[in-house]
């Protein structure tokens, strides 16, 4: 049995008057127990093969060379199938609606199968999610998760058809979206994945496409534990601002709440491998007296209703200014990382319809951000845009040649936070 | 099995009621059936000290509050004994006649530069822009806060309060110079400048300092 640990950290000391109690909520998970990857996990890799795949040739190529790369990742036992996503969606293998649990046979087919993928059509993600919906559904009980490939917009459907198509299947499987080249969205597939619970990532180069799958494959067999939420309690009178991944990537999951009682809700967080993620919760209460004590939230992250651990957020009212005042670190780091994500969106936003003041001004701050942070990772991508005169203030230029290809790496990547402590400063 | 909150709620939960969030088992402040409880439910509050601390006038020279018997501000050194004692202050300002003078290519005039106020305190007071660096030695006049004039030197120039009351500058071979007043030409290196109440000197692309007395 996995075993998970659930630990709060906040200032529980409100002003008097004080309404708003933030924590960070961190839950690790050992991913022990249950074998890795077992046959209760079923796996669907879609594979963008419209027309655009096909010009110029590398890109559907390489996309055949990753799939085949991801399959031979795939452990004995769990349920798979590869989906050819264009203006329709096919099962490319096996022949008709089903999974097959994978073998050393299967996989020499699914590869085989593979092989053949042509590019032609157009783009139509809703339908393809739809697809690899109806075929986890053949399979009920299993862990699952998809892998979606595309090098373009959703242009051959309407966006409701998108959006209809994820109310769907939302809940049903997990999908990492890979966006390879520089002609796709990226909002369209942040959307998708953070619908999903997935990861959304970019593949600059169609060479790099095959190591990417064979470590999300790697990442997603690692999975021991499914359908994990956060069950929030708060007490009569208090809300729930909101509930937020802060790490590994910031993901708002406030309006994700599955409403279990009038005082409780569940935020699903799906899979856990071996892994830990921090959460910030934001809750209103009621103000009380001074000296009086209360609980704010109960966190309690459940396996269906199976508890798995337990984290108390108090808020206690005080005259001492001293204790209300006080910020905790780990509620002040992923405030500012959640403003450096913003940040770098609006910046690059800002850069695009043609206003360098706010633009600079962003970027600027989102560098100051990043740097005293310790987001190392974060800070490489924005020095690609904009030229750093010092970091500890914020004074930036912007670059006037940026590689299309930089700008949406760090876009695609402005949500990767790091954990407290990776400060050097 | 349930158990019932201060405010008569049925709980499920035994710590704390599973309606209102009141803590169960703690009847309120000082409540004599379980003291172990309220020494948990107040831990810091009761440590903190409540009696009343000596009241002082505020320091005259920066008005920082002053507490105990102290002899000197916390904040500027002043010297509460000293009867009549000089206080001097450094006020920074974004000057943009200064900053049209020099038209630095690349450097924009700040659009909002709010006005910082140092007190100086006895001997040097350095001028300058600290790098944030971890236990590094910031100069007492530190203008590294954001908007940032790139026309400063780490360590640009010292005030120097005097002995006899007044106040010099020295410029320590700054890269882009001092300039007193309206003077073209900067002062100087390793030079001192004896400066007036109310004079003003410039620096860096915008930056302005008057001293004044008080």
């Amino acid at each position: 049995m996995t075993s998970f640990t659930v630990d709060a950290y906040q200032n529980e000391y409100l002003p008097l008057g004080g309404s708003e109690v933030n924590a960070i909520v961190t839950v690790t998970s050992d991913g022990a127990g249950r074998p890795a990857g077992g046959p209760d996990a079923a796996e669907v890799v879609i594979v963008d093969t419209s027309g655009s795949m096909g010009a110029p040739g590398a890109k559907i190529k390489a996309a055949r060379e990753a799939t085949s790369a991801a399959i031979d990742c795939i452990r004995d036992g769990v349920a798979f199938a590869v989906i050819e996503g264009r203006d329709r969606a096919d099962v490319a293998y096996p022949d008709g609606m089903r999974l097959v649990p994978a073998s050393a046979q299967t996989r020499e087919e699914a590869k085989r199968a593979v092989a053949h993928l042509n590019a032609g059509g157009g783009t139509a993600m809703g339908k393809w999610l739809t697809l690899a919906g109806d075929l986890f559904a053949t399979e009920p009980g299993r862990i699952c998760h998809a892998i979606l490939l595309t090098d373009g917009q959703n242009q051959s459907e309407q966006p409701e058809q998108l959006t209809q198509a994820l109310e769907r299947v939302q809940g049903r499987f997990q999908c990492d979206c890979r966006g390879v080249g520089t002609d796709w969205e990226v909002s369209e597939l942040r959307h998708i994945a953070s619908t999903l619970l997935g990861t959304v990532d970019i593949i600059a180069h169609p060479r790099d496409m095959a190591g990417d799958f064979q470590a999300m494959m790697e990442k997603a067999m690692g999975k021991s534990t499914g359908n994990v939420s956060l069950r929030v309690w708060t007490p009569q009178g208090a809300t729930v601002a909101f509930v937020r991944q802060v790490a590994p990537s910031i993901e708002d999951l406030t309006d994700r709440g599955v409403v279990v009682n009038e005082l409780t809700a569940d935020y699903p967080t799906a899979t856990w491998g071996s892994e830990a993620r921090d959460y910030h919760i934001c809750i209103d209460v009621p103000p009380r007296d001074a000296g009086e004590e209360m609980l704010a939230g109960r966190v309690t992250l459940v396996e269906g209703d199976q508890p798995l651990g337990q984290a108390l957020l108090r808020a206690t009212w005080t005259e001492d200014r001293h204790l209300s005042t006080r910020i905790n670190r780990e509620v002040a780091h992923y405030t500012g990382q959640a403003e450096l994500a913003d940040c770098i969106q609006e910046g690059l936003e800002a850069r695009k319809h043609g206003d360098p003041a706010t633009a600079t001004f962003k970027l600027g701050r989102a560098v100051q951000l990043a740097a005293a942070s310790g987001n190392d990772g974060t800070l490489k991508l924005l020095a690609a845009v904009v030229d750093v005169d010092d970091a500890a203030t914020g004074t930036v230029r912007l670059r006037r040649d940026v590689a299309i290809v930089d700008e949406m790496s760090l876009d695609t990547r402005s949500t990767t936070t790091v954990r407290v402590g990776s400060s050097t400063v | 099995m349930s158990v019932v909150c201060p405010s008569g709620h049925q709980s499920q939960t035994v710590d704390y009621c599973d309606q209102c969030g009141a803590r169960i088992g703690a009847g309120g402040r000082g409540s004599a059936t379980d003291p172990g409880a309220t020494s948990t439910m107040f831990p810091v509050l009761e440590e903190v000290d409540t009696s009343p601390a000596i009241r002082r006038e505020p320091c005259p020279a920066c008005g920082a509050t002053r507490s105990g018997d102290d002899r000197y501000c916390e904040e500027c050194g002043y010297d509460f004994l000293l009867p009549g004692a000089v206080a001097w202050e450094a006020v920074v300002a974004a000057d943009r006649a200064q900053f049209d003078r020099h038209s630095v290519p690349g450097v924009t005039f700040p659009v909002y530069y709010g006005e910082r106020r140092f007190i100086l305190v006895e001997g040097e007071n350095r001028v300058g822009r600290s790098r944030g660096q971890p236990d590094e030695d910031v100069p007492e006049i530190d203008l590294a806060a954001s908007p940032v004039d790139p026309g400063i030197s780490r360590v640009h120039a010292v005030i120097e309060r005097c002995e006899n009351g007044g106040c010099v500058l020295r410029d320590v071979g700054s890269t882009n110079g001092t300039f007193v007043g309206d003077e073209p030409a900067p002062i100087p290196p390793h030079t001192d400048v004896p400066l007036a109440d109310g004079q003003r000197f410039h620096l860096g692309a915008w930056t302005t300092i008057t001293l004044r007395r008080r």
